[in-house]
């Protein structure tokens, strides 16, 4: 991370739009108070890594970005709801976060077009999440998202616990990808206090993040499988994900791999016994994986359902900043494990991209990426490790930033610690980065696609909502 | 064209015979936390302290570990070895007993009508990990359809509610309206830690709290996500074929 300069926010902002002119990614916008000032912390991806310009609110509304640039909506509507932090020129007046007024969601005017709730409870067994939906019949007209239900301000929870024990409040933000969330915050910490970590646990911290993403890619392809109506190949399916939860549980003690990484490393000797476990189970995880996936990539009926459902274009993914699957999907590079920051950095051959944009490629980056999940994971076990000594808190204040590829993609953290305490976290989920996204896949869709669509992007509303 | 039938053939059977029989989760994995008899009150002290969600408590020179409040990070037996044993016992379920009531007629409308449980969940707040511990009650490792329950769309047509995750502001009321919705008898299953306790939320300003200070619940399932073998004992338990090994009271 490159040590950022305060400016006034206008000339913030005018940066900001300079660096996306110039090939860059928005990727998030932390609201923070520090000493009496209110500040925004706009920070864009670079060729080189994460890039952070530091504007100070002033007296008077705040230009907005997202004026011209979509993926700063929900980024400011947020600090907008929030914190009441005042815009100008947000196109989006409706409130991003509840209470939210169903009046004000109607935008069509024709009479037979009518406005439908759909949810936040919903049928089977899903997170909490609503869209607003009007339709004529059987297709989507417009969909608008209504969500953070789930709001649990586990950002202030963080800023109420001590250092040590924080990690624990990051397996909370998504139980369901806690490895990447508690590393994620524990490599910011790391950064902040220049903390080194040893090349054993850093290796056993990537074998936790892939084991990750393969549970949580055949998740998404099992709901796909069901949706499909492919019960037996939805359940064979969800078969070789709870291997992998067999797995960790037999490693870690939990079957999400929670309570398993501390900031500064791992608990015990982690990667000794992911070697051991892995070499009596990793085998037959991995057959049963990627036999289900070639299955159901055989399955013509699948496929069909697949194949041109939810579509988008390059543009929009672009526009909005988009990151992992649904980005890889539509031939948008994204992946964090391509820059340095990680042990093992994966070449620009390995990333898994594909050009389609629709169900079917989202479906297809997936399988991919579970087959070199293994590969990675075997690496990573295999690998001789020089002996480099941790070392130990060296200061005991400063700010940190980091990512790590999550099974949904891009994960952010912030953190700002003082004195041994943290005064400020924010998070930049994956989730929160692509669901924009995911409604303007919907019109020109019909309602038996929806389903289709939501797994085929495979988000989590609980890091969405945090 | 892919072979489903065959390869699930030649899969053979992978279900679990529990509850019918004893089944055993890993060595390592983290169940049920319990406090060593007669260790040292300066060592329970010690792993108190250090529970993010305050599950031992020590009063008067007695511990006591509350399973409700536990979210088997480790920490308390890392620290203090000599004082806290998290076993991999699973069995965690806590019976809050008032509602033993509900649970018996609910029992004997089954028997009499020869009928399965229905399912409904909603979350609440959830963390996102227990709502897919419950979808693995349903892959063939533990196959719940043996054992009469299904899932329902329809709240008209539930027995049993699963509710995930804490309760937060914008989720009470939707909770309350499907609770509503729902035919007598019905039971009330909180599933994880935070819908069991509001585990380290308890304190937070965004949050109601646990579930059962929005809905009479009849059976805890605490566990940070349960597993799903944990669940299985949580509702069995809920319709009354077994009995808790822990009980309330609700704190």
């Amino acid at each position: 991370m490159i040590g950022a300069q305060r400016m006034t926010v206008r000339a913030a902002v005018e940066g900001v739009r300079a660096a996306l002119a110039a090939g860059g990614r928005f990727v998030a916008a932390f609201y923070e108070e520090q000493d009496d000032a209110r500040l925004i912390r706009y920070v864009i991806a670079g060729k080189t890594g994460l890039v952070e310009l530091i504007g100070i609110i002033e007296n008077g509304p705040t230009p907005a970005l997202s004026a011209d640039i979509p993926a700063a909506d929900w980024a400011e509507r947020e600090i907008r709801d929030r914190f009441g932090v005042e815009f100008s020129g947000i196109p989006e007046t409706r409130r991003l976060l509840p209470p939210c007024d169903p009046a004000s969601y109607r935008r069509s005017a024709a009479p037979e077009v009518s406005t439908v709730l759909y949810g936040p409870v919903r049928s089977g067994i899903v997170e909490s999440a609503r869209w607003v939906i009007e339709t004529a019949g059987e297709d989507f007209i417009a969909v608008y998202p209504s969500m953070f239900f789930k709001h649990r301000g586990l950002e202030h929870l963080f800023t109420t616990v001590d250092l040590g024990r924080a990690t624990y409040v990051a397996e909370h933000v998504s139980g369901a990808t806690a490895a990447s969330h508690a590393i994620c915050f524990s490599l910011a910490v790391e950064r902040a206090l220049g903390i080194r970590v040893a090349d054993a646990d850093r290796a056993a911290r990537l074998v936790l993040i892939e084991l990750e993403r393969i549970h949580q890619h055949l998740d998404a392809l099992a709901k796909l499988a069901d949706d499909g109506s492919l019960a037996v190949g939805a359940a064979q399916t969800f078969a070789a994900k709870e291997r992998v939860h067999r797995l960790l549980a037999e490693a870690t003690g939990n079957r999400f791999s929670r309570g398993a990484v501390r900031i500064g490393g791992a608990y015990g000797d982690l990667l000794a016994t992911l070697r051991d476990v892995c070499a009596r189970r990793l085998d037959e995880v991995e057959r049963e994986a990627t036999s289900v996936v070639d299955g159901l990539f055989g399955t013509q009926s699948l496929l069909d359902r697949l194949i041109g459902t939810g579509k988008l274009s390059r543009e929009l993914v672009t526009n909005y900043g988009a990151v992992g699957p649904v980005a890889r999907g539509n031939g948008v590079s994204s992946d964090v494990r391509m820059t340095a920051d990680v042990l093992f950095s994966i070449g620009e051959g390995d990333e898994a991209l594909e050009e389609d944009g629709d169900a079917f490629a989202r479906a297809r980056v997936r399988a991919n990426e579970i087959r070199r999940a293994f590969f990675i994971v075997r690496d990573a076990l295999n690998a001789d490790l020089a002996t480099a000594t941790p070392s130990y808190a060296a200061q005991r204040s400063g700010v940190g930033l980091a990512r790590v590829e999550s099974p949904q993609g891009e994960l952010v953290y912030f953190v700002r610690v003082v004195d041994g305490r943290l005064a400020r976290v924010a998070i930049r989920s994956a989730s929160f980065a692509n669901w924009p996204l995911f409604v303007h896949t919907l019109p020109g869709n019909i309602f038996t696609d929806f389903s289709f669509i939501e797994h085929s992007f495979g988000l989590i509303q609980a890091e969405t909502d945090r | 064209m892919s072979n489903w039938l065959g390869r699930g053939l030649r899969r053979g059977v992978l279900t679990t015979r529990y509850p019918f029989d004893e089944a055993e989760m890993p060595e390592r994995y983290r169940g049920r936390v319990r406090l060593v008899e007669g260790a040292p009150t300066h060592a329970v002290l010690r792993a108190a302290s250090v529970c993010l969600s305050n599950a031992i408590e020590v009063q008067n020179e007695s511990g006591h570990a509350r399973m409700s409040r536990c979210f088997q990070c480790g920490a308390c037996e890392r620290e203090a070895p000599e004082a806290v044993h998290v076993s991999n016992d699973f069995e965690v379920a806590i019976s809050d007993g008032e509602a033993d009531a509900a649970r018996h007629r609910l029992r004997e409308r089954m028997r009499s009508l020869g009928r399965s449980f229905m399912i409904r969940h909603v979350d609440a707040g959830s963390d996102a990990s227990c709502e897919q511990e419950i979808q693995a009650l349903f892959n063939p490792f533990y196959d719940i359809n043996r054992l009469g329950f299904f899932l329902t769309a329809a709240p008209r047509h539930a027995d049993v509610l699963l509710v995930t995750g804490v309760v937060t502001h914008a989720m009470a009321a939707p909770l309350r309206e499907t609770y509503a919705a729902m035919p007598d008898p019905r039971v009330v299953v909180a599933v994880g830690t935070a819908a069991c306790s509001g585990s380290i939320f308890l304190t937070g300003r965004d949050v109601v709290g646990p579930v059962h200070e929005v809905l009479p619940v009849d059976v805890r399932i605490p566990g940070a996500p349960p597993s799903p073998l944990s669940i299985i004992n949580g509702l069995w338990i809920a319709v009354g074929r077994a009995t808790a090994h822990l009980a309330g009271p609700r704190r």
